[in-house]
């Protein structure tokens, strides 16, 4: 299903970073939720800020967000802790459409639900076998499953394997 | 010799003076019985009208206007009565006060993106689509809308009717549902800016032959208000009005 751009997509100052404060909060408010629906659409869990994405320009008008203003786009959304940067030279982000908690619970309860529980599973089999074919948390990012199996595991609900090489995971 | 005027002289002309003022009071009374007898006749005759009308009125606002305007040229206004004269008639909650309502909730959703403006187009369409499934829907025009915000007006609410064109009908109205009056200088933005949703300094000082010192005043103005936003990107620096911006208005 194509992605339906919200009105501000297609107005031109909304690339423009306002100078009047109040416009400026409900327009940085809209790109947050830009960048967090469009994620959400195209299943992206990791945002590479200097891919130039059809995200943050609309070649149909022309217009395009400045460095600061995406800068200032990050901001908001890692203040919500929507966005967390790879690593220190904030070139990638993960983004959390879903916390890393929800994506744990989503897990958890396909487990209990299939009567998985007590059994191992690889990290493959969790995220690209067939079985998950249909299921929100397949083509999960590793990095943002190791991070929802570690919120299971502070409650007690999974634990981290390692087995001849590969990463597997027990539930209980 | 001449007698000067004596104490009983002046009492005659006081009793005199009396008599004549009560003479005209009396005469006023008078009138004013004749005049609020008229205008019991008028109402009655006016409830009669209405009454028999009363599915024309419902359905139709071209003849809910006029009969607004009958109503207004003898000086009764069904508006401010108190026994929910509309309310009777159409027999659903009082029509106008239900519009105003409906216009302040449509108002409050929009008012993130267009800070507070509102076309009359705009609003009418999602009244409409609001009302829409209810039973008692009716046709509501343009000046049903405006008799109602004027209500609210009279409730001291900030809103505030602008007119782009003379016409009353037209649909170059536009509501504000925030309080802070745009003054003249800023209808005259909006007026140029209407049609594509966005205006230029080089625009207004041509159609307007304002300098460039008042243009950028009036339009940071209207940026201050949060009507108006800048685009940086374009040639010359446009100024766009999400009010005007028709992908915004057709949405939802």
């Amino acid at each position: 299903m194509e992605f339906s751009w919200p009105w501000e997509y297609d107005f031109p100052p909304f690339f423009t970073l306002q100078p009047n404060l109040d416009t400026q909060k409900k327009q940085l408010e809209a790109w947050r939720k830009l960048v967090i629906d469009y994620c959400r659409h195209n299943k992206i869990f990791v945002l590479d800020v200097q891919e130039s994405m059809p995200l943050f320009q609309n070649k149909t008008i022309d217009r395009q967000l400045s460095s600061e203003g995406i800068k200032r786009v990050l901001e908001i959304l890692q203040e919500n802790q929507q966005i967390e940067w790879c690593d220190k030279s904030k070139k990638q982000c993960f983004v959390y459409w879903k916390t890393p908690q929800e994506w744990g619970n989503l897990i958890y309860r396909y487990i209990i639900d299939k009567g998985m529980t007590n059994t191992v599973c690889t990290f493959y089999e969790l995220t690209e076998g067939d079985d998950v074919k249909n299921e929100e948390f397949a083509g999960l990012d590793k990095s943002i499953l190791l991070k929802a199996l570690e919120t299971l595991e502070a409650s007690n609900k999974a634990e981290v394997i390692m087995f001849g090489g590969s990463e597997g995971v027990k539930f209980f | 010799m001449r007698k000067r005027p004596g104490i009983g002289a002046i009492h005659k002309q006081r009793v005199e003076q009396e008599r004549f003022r009560g003479k005209a009071t009396e005469l006023q009374d008078n009138v004013f019985e004749q005049m609020a007898n008229q205008m019991e006749k008028f109402r009655t005759n006016l409830e009669n009208f209405a009454s028999k009308h009363r599915n024309e009125i419902k359905k139709n606002p071209t003849f809910r206007k006029q009969f607004q305007e009958m109503c207004a040229s003898i000086g009764v206004d069904p508006l401010a009565s108190s026994k929910g004269f509309w309310s009777e008639l159409l027999g659903v909650g009082d029509f106008y006060y239900e519009i105003a309502v409906q216009v302040i909730e449509v108002c409050m959703a929009t008012s993130q993106r267009n800070g507070g403006l509102i076309t009359l187009g705009e609003l009418r369409q999602k009244l409409i689509k609001a009302r829409g499934k209810a039973q008692h829907h009716q046709n509501i025009s343009n000046d049903d809308i405006i008799r109602a915000i004027k209500k609210l007006k009279v409730l001291g609410s900030g809103f505030s009717i602008i007119s782009l064109k003379d016409t009353q009908d037209s649909s170059d109205v536009l509501i504000r549902s925030i309080p802070g009056e745009l003054n003249a200088d800023h209808t005259e933005v909006l007026k140029i800016a209407e049609a594509q949703a966005f205006t230029t300094i080089e625009t207004l000082k041509c159609k307007l032959k304002w300098d460039d010192v008042r243009c950028q005043q009036i339009l940071n103005e209207l940026i201050r208000d949060g009507v108006a936003w800048v685009d940086g990107q374009s040639t010359t620096k446009t100024y766009w009005f999400p009010s005007f911006f028709k992908p915004l208005i057709n949405e939802g």
